[in-house]
């Protein structure tokens, strides 16, 4: 069994590090902090240079700019993106900001209608010709829509019937917070696991020769 | 038996800190091998990976960051050993920006030094990461080489030879994502309807719940949902691979079934302490109440 390597070190000492704030507030979390917070930026910078710009944008352009010279537009936009750090011309950069917020509503919006509204009306809505176990759910879901909904319609004061179907929709709220804390609570403690593994399996056995 | 109520409602919170951590750590020096059961939307996973043909090609979608990675580096592990010992050909990718592709990197890794016989460029290919998940994915739907140029060492895609045919993701038969963000779901919402691939999402615990919507509509064919999907997933594969059994009971290395040993503990811990909690709290209303009567 090799001792562990100096990264594995390094990599502990900041797992304890974050871990004291369970028992206070410390400058050993705070340097965790904002290491963490400064690596995670210059590792962004780094990864989008030599994963995206450099083999989509600056390569192609360089090699086969023939080919490629259409990629300009894209690169100009980026670099205007840049330009509000200069204050004579900052509004330059909002035509590039334009551009990339409009594409991404046009995105989004059929992403919106053909991923998520459509697909999920169609199967919420089942005929009721026959009766089987699908279409009993598919009416609990209709039932637990409507009277969420209408939990939040606040646009006028609710009678005795609206507030009773409010009611039953707190109770599918209440369901669903349940099952999210549930498997938030899992999600959480699976982090933990991971972290305590890597203490143990690879920092405290092997630096004991277990 | 009332002054230990009073202390418990009155306990340091900081004691429950060190009950939680020994929680975990016990089963981790000492595991226990509980059993997993499994559950209908992993099998789903599993049976549709399963039926898929030797030579199809999946795509093995990094969307998560070493924030997630002990529940979903095991899912990913898993479906890329499926993969490898059905002949499935794999493309990997990273859609994920903080450490997504580190992640894709140390599961091949990890998975072409169990099987050295998986060939780069032939059974498997790392395309990298590539930055803005939703334009890249439309930009796939239409053509991969448009995203994703070269591979993750810089080789051109029209070079490798498992990329020969599949032009986009109208020819791979499969998306996987392990996700930890929104990037899953836009595999779901955004590039099933555009080129109508099957998805199936390995998302972490904490999202899972939301995932149920798309597997009821049928724009997922599976979940493996958290680390507990992962670790049903494990079970399924050492039931189908013997190989991978002895491989899942022997290896020293973290895997998600022995990840279980410590959830199941500590919730069963949780629960006590939730129990004991509320006992103490509700003893105190009702001694309050009498002491104001």
């Amino acid at each position: 069994m090799h001792p562990p390597e100096i990264g594995v070190w390094i990599a502990a000492f900041l797992t304890i590090a974050c871990l004291t704030f369970l028992y206070k507030d410390n400058p050993f979390f705070r340097f965790a902090e904002s290491l963490f917070a400064g690596v995670s930026l210059g590792y962004y910078v780094g990864i989008v240079l030599n994963q995206t710009l450099l083999p989509n944008l600056i390569a192609p352009m360089r090699e086969h700019f023939g080919q490629n010279w259409d990629l300009v537009v894209p690169g100009l936009l980026g670099v205007l993106l840049y330009m509000r750090y200069a204050p004579k011309i900052g509004w330059v950069s909002r035509y590039a900001l334009a551009i990339y917020v409009t594409y991404y509503i046009g995105l989004d919006f059929t992403r919106r209608i053909h991923g998520e509204v459509l697909p999920q009306l169609a199967r919420a809505i089942q005929p009721l010709s026959s009766f089987d176990r699908a279409t009993f759910f598919s009416l609990v879901y209709v039932l637990g829509v409507f009277s969420v909904l209408v939990y939040f319609f606040f646009s006028k004061e609710q009678g005795p019937i609206t507030r009773r179907i409010s009611r039953l929709g707190i109770w599918f709220l209440m369901i669903s917070f349940g099952a999210a804390f549930g498997f938030t609570v899992m999600g959480r403690v699976a982090l933990l696991i991971g972290r305590l593994n890597f203490l143990i399996l690879d920092w405290i056995y092997p630096t004991l020769g277990i | 038996m009332a002054g230990l109520f009073e202390r418990i409602v009155n306990l340091d919170r900081r004691w429950i800190f060190l009950i939680v951590l020994l929680s975990v750590a016990t089963p981790i020096v000492i595991p226990i091998g509980l059993p997993v059961t499994t559950t209908g939307p992993t099998r789903a996973a599993f049976e549709f990976i399963e039926a898929l043909h030797e030579g199809d090609v999946v795509l093995i979608s990094f969307d998560y960051g070493p924030s997630s990675a002990p529940e979903n580096d095991p899912m990913a592990e898993a479906v890329m050993r499926q993969c490898a010992l059905k002949k499935l050909r794999f493309i990997v990718c990273a859609l994920y920006p903080l450490g997504g592709l580190g992640l894709a990197n140390n599961v091949v890794a990890k998975i072409t030094g169990e099987l050295p016989n998986l060939r780069d460029g032939v059974d498997y290919v790392n395309l990298g990461y590539k930055d803005g998940p939703a334009a890249v994915m439309r930009r796939m739907g239409d053509d991969i080489a448009g995203a994703f140029p070269t591979d993750v060492h810089g080789k051109p895609i029209s070079e490798i030879p498992l990329m020969k045919g599949v032009h986009d993701l109208r020819q791979v038969k499969l998306v996987f994502t392990a996700a930890t963000s929104l990037i899953g779901e836009w595999w779901i919402t955004q590039v099933h309807p555009q080129v109508g691939i099957p998805v199936i999402i390995g998302p972490t615990a904490v999202s899972a719940p939301k995932y149920y919507a798309y597997l009821n509509s049928g724009q997922l064919v599976g979940m493996v949902g958290g680390m507990k999907g992962a670790a049903e997933y494990e079970s399924l594969l050492r039931a189908r691979y013997p190989q991978l059994a002895t491989f899942y009971t022997t290896t020293r290395a973290f895997t998600a079934t022995k990840g279980m040993d410590g959830q199941t503990v500590l919730h069963t811990v949780i629960l006590l302490l939730l129990v004991l909690g509320n006992v103490a709290y509700l003893r105190q209303r009702r001694a309050s109440a009498k002491a104001r009567a």
